[in-house]
């Protein structure tokens, strides 16, 4: 599998982290959607746009029904543009827990068999502790991609696998969106079958 | 787990509350009674309560359970502290209680402290050894460190004690879920089902494991269950009705090129499953309303 780069938007980083955040006690998880873009001339490697993330569970996260659900009405929302679902993000239970867990790599085998580039993102919660005290650029999230021995692997920091938020300053928005407890706007695929005026695109969300 | 009508009247409280409205001990009842998890608030609250002396003694003796309230709710919060401040009342008017020995254990939990926990849970535990909240707290504490083994035994131990307790079924069943054990899990609701046939949470909640576990057998009692969620939430659960649709669909997969009689009755009960959830996409929720009929046409649901 050719190394590939991956690009995230701010608004897609900052959506994922603030459903942690508003669901501190359990995990979390949620598709990403977007494009692939071809390296182009001179044989420059390709790269993963994520342009949106869908938030999707904060309770039962091993369940089928409705992640197969979403999967059907994210894809057909997003086809009409063009994108796809790209990726899937996971934040787990526990603050140490920095694994990638039994559930969350079945959902990346099933979303790399229709997009072999499919980035899985694990929630890097020391790294989002850290945030409020240094003025990083680096996502806090953690990149693991399929190899070719059908293994989610850690992206390593000297490979071309690497994971960069598209807008330098998104750490420092994502700061002042905590500051004003911002995550309690964020509605995911749950919350709207619990109540489906609850919008899952969250389309006011940065409004 | 708290119902819609009841989150909504804990939301109301909360912002009135946080407005200055007054309401406090009110609402912090009734997070009490409904054991919500809102421990910012109720440490704000509470506090606010607890360090007003005139305030603190109109509550008489309710006094001390919101002092263990409080206490809960700064270990949520990691303010140790406030929590330490709020045992030592308690352990003060309360010499001796294991209530307090409880809450003792909760503050070397929040602290990490797992061996000296373990140790005051099993001092407590020699004294009353059927005691269900500390038997409780070593299955908390075995999840907390992360190590779901040991708190699937503790909880199957509990369980073999203890079988009529709901809550704690419904712990072990989400445990399993999380471990994809869902053969476990699907016992687990079984037993639920068994000793309340009329809760239509673990009816769907054993329809979604059921679903998962897939194959057409395991479908096919899905789809009755959903079904049974429907009837019993009068056609209101939106989960349940998706739930029905995604079983028509998977079922009418699955049995291609069968017998034409047997498939009769499927599609029917999916199919009115789809138009109730248009119905109701139209009056809550029109934006989606175009999104989810073009997947009810393209699962052929709908015509």
């Amino acid at each position: 599998m050719a190394e590939c780069g991956y690009v995230i938007s701010q608004g897609a980083y900052i959506k994922l982290v603030l459903h942690a955040l508003k669901h501190r006690s359990s995990p979390v998880n949620g598709l990403l959607v977007g494009r692939l873009l071809d390296g182009g001339i001179a044989g420059a490697s390709p790269t993963v746009q994520i342009s949106d993330a869908v938030p999707l569970s904060h309770s039962q996260i091993g369940i089928l029904t409705y992640l197969e659900l979403a999967l059907i009405q994210v894809e057909e929302h997003f086809g009409a543009d063009g994108l796809a679902v790209v990726g899937y993000y996971h934040a787990n239970e526990r603050h140490d827990d920095s694994e990638l867990g039994g559930a969350a790599r079945k959902i990346g085998d099933h979303i790399f068999r229709y997009f072999p580039q499919a980035a899985l993102l694990l929630l890097d919660n020391k790294r989002l502790e850290g945030l409020a005290k240094g003025k990083g650029c680096d996502p806090v999230l953690e990149l693991f991609t399929r190899d070719s021995s059908r293994s989610w692997r850690r992206a390593s920091s000297e490979g071309s696998s690497q994971l960069s938020i598209k807008e330098p300053s998104a750490n420092t928005v994502l700061l002042d969106y905590i500051s004003t407890e911002k995550w309690n706007q964020v509605a995911d695929f749950d919350d709207h079958l619990d109540d489906i005026s609850k919008d899952w695109l969250n389309p006011n969300l940065f409004n | 787990m708290v119902g819609a009508a009841e989150e909504a009247r804990l939301n109301r409280l909360e912002s009135q509350v946080d407005n200055g409205g007054g309401g406090a001990w009110e609402y912090l009842c009734l997070v009490q009674k409904l054991g919500a998890r809102r421990s910012e608030k109720v440490l704000k609250h509470g506090l606010s309560i607890l360090n007003d002396p005139r305030a603190r003694s109109r509550l008489g003796v309710e006094e001390w359970t919101l002092y263990e309230q409080v206490a809960i709710a700064a270990l949520d919060c990691q303010q140790i502290d406030v929590a330490k401040e709020c045992i030592a009342a308690l352990s003060m008017k309360f010499p001796g209680s294991i209530r307090v020995g409880k809450l003792e254990g909760m503050l070397l939990e929040a602290k990490e402290a797992w061996a000296d926990a373990e140790k005051a849970y099993a001092r407590l535990l020699e004294d009353s050894p059927l005691d269900q909240v500390i038997l409780k707290r070593k299955v908390a504490m075995a999840k907390a460190q992360g190590n779901p083994a040991a708190a699937v035994e503790y909880l199957n131990k509990y369980l073999e004690i203890f079988m009529a307790d709901h809550d704690a079924w419904r712990e072990l069943a989400e445990i399993y879920v999380n471990l994809q054990m869902y053969k476990q899990a699907a016992y687990c609701y079984e037993e639920l089902i068994l000793c309340q046939p009329i809760v239509p949470l673990y009816h769907l909640a054993y329809a979604d494991v059921l679903y998962t576990m897939g194959g057409l057998e395991n479908i096919q009692t899905a789809k009755k269950y959903y079904a049974s969620t429907v009837n019993l939430t009068g056609g209101k659960n939106t989960r349940a009705l998706y739930g029905l649709c995604l079983c028509g669909v998977v079922i009418g997969q699955l049995t291609k090129g069968r017998n034409k009689d047997e498939k009769a009755e499927s599609p029917d009960m999916s199919s009115l499953a789809a138009k109730a959830l248009l119905k109701d996409y139209k009056e809550r929720s029109p934006e989606k309303l175009s999104l989810v009929t073009t997947m009810m046409k393209n699962m052929k649901l709908i015509s």
